[in-house]
């Protein structure tokens, strides 16, 4: 691994860390995130939405909604949780990348 | 009235129809981004796997917008730049189906189209504004890079804006904001943030590689004359 590989990957360490900035910084905008679930869209617009009724829960088998651990609300807990997502989101992504890229290229290219 | 001033658009704010549309359009950019990985030198392999986690956590450092919402930065330029346009393609596939399936970022229906506005439009923008700053103004390396950074950003904000708005007009019943409400939500949030955040962490990343690894960059200017 070269030097700037390196320096990237202690980066990305010293991101995971000091992630919690990510949610602690704009804390009291949570309710703005374009995380509305669809009544309060409906609510704003003062109209139904039904596709969007339809649609909005298509998926929900997500493991750390949020990217936090479901009930960690307070701000300590939620920091955990968004370092124990930013840990599990890391690894996750790197693994698929590898693994594409050696299906991708064959064996030999992932050293 | 509060806006989406997000570039990952959730489930159920765009119709079927533009879900396909860019299902459709992903299919080709997708076969040519995973074969170009196969143009990716080995040193460069571990090279864009960090840079492929560097993207997924740089979305988690929301920023807060004037006027109550947040926004984030992408990466995307960065990769872009040090490698290649598609492999920033190839690590935005990978990071938004992460945030999709396990953290609820996103959507599924709507990942083709996250794909191409954050892998697609973003780089592509970013890596050719750059391009056409340093080779044809012949501006400095550093600033071109956060220019392109910027310009990328913005636009990919914008075409998320536009994919938005058009809803009302195609089918009633998801996204209810129209063009004129969702473009310009989208634009400044990312022309006061995120832009600049991009343009600043995009030209610092650019020169300490251009200083420490100036190989690097010889090394992507003969890859990208020959592809």
């Amino acid at each position: 691994m070269d030097r700037v590989t390196k320096t990237l990957l202690a980066i990305v360490g010293v991101m995971i860390i000091l992630s919690p900035i990510g949610i602690l910084l704009v804390w009291n905008y949570s309710d703005a995130w374009g995380e509305w679930d669809v009544n309060t869209v409906e609510q704003m617009v003062g109209q139904k939405l039904p596709g969007m009724e339809k649609l909005a829960d298509i998926w929900n088998h997500a493991v750390l909604p949020d990217y936090n651990v479901p009930g960690w609300e307070d701000k300590l807990h939620a920091s955990i949780g968004y370092i124990i997502s930013a840990v599990v989101g890391t690894a996750l992504v790197i693994f698929l990348y590898y693994a594409l890229v050696r299906f991708v290229v064959g064996k030999g290219a992932s050293s | 009235m509060k806006e989406v001033v997000k570039l990952h658009i959730p489930d159920g704010y765009l119709g079927p129809y533009t879900c396909a549309f860019f299902y459709l359009i992903m299919i080709p950019i997708w076969y040519k981004a995973f074969r170009w990985l196969k143009n990716l030198k080995p040193s460069q392999v571990p090279l864009l796997g960090v840079l492929t986690a560097f993207s997924f956590l740089v979305m988690m450092y929301n920023m807060p917008v004037p006027g109550g919402t947040t926004a984030h930065i992408v990466g995307g330029t960065i990769i872009a730049i040090l490698i290649s346009p598609w492999a920033a393609t190839v690590s935005l596939t990978i990071v938004l189906l992460i945030q999709a399936l396990f953290f609820g970022d996103g959507g599924i229906t709507t990942y083709a189209a996250n794909v191409f506005n954050m892998g697609v439009v973003l780089p592509f923008v970013g890596y050719y504004t750059y391009r056409f700053l340093t080779r044809r103004l012949k501006l400095n390396e550093i600033v071109s890079a956060g220019i392109g950074a910027y310009v990328g950003i913005v636009t990919a904000a914008i075409m998320a804006g536009i994919e938005l708005g058009i809803q009302p007009y195609l089918q009633p019943g998801y996204c209810p904001y129209p063009l004129r409400v969702s473009v310009p939500a989208m634009a400044i949030a990312h022309l006061v943030t995120a832009g600049p955040a991009a343009a600043v962490v995009t030209a610092a990343v650019v020169w300490y590689v251009k200083k420490s690894r100036p190989d690097l960059f010889a090394m992507r200017t003969i890859t990208k004359t020959r592809g």
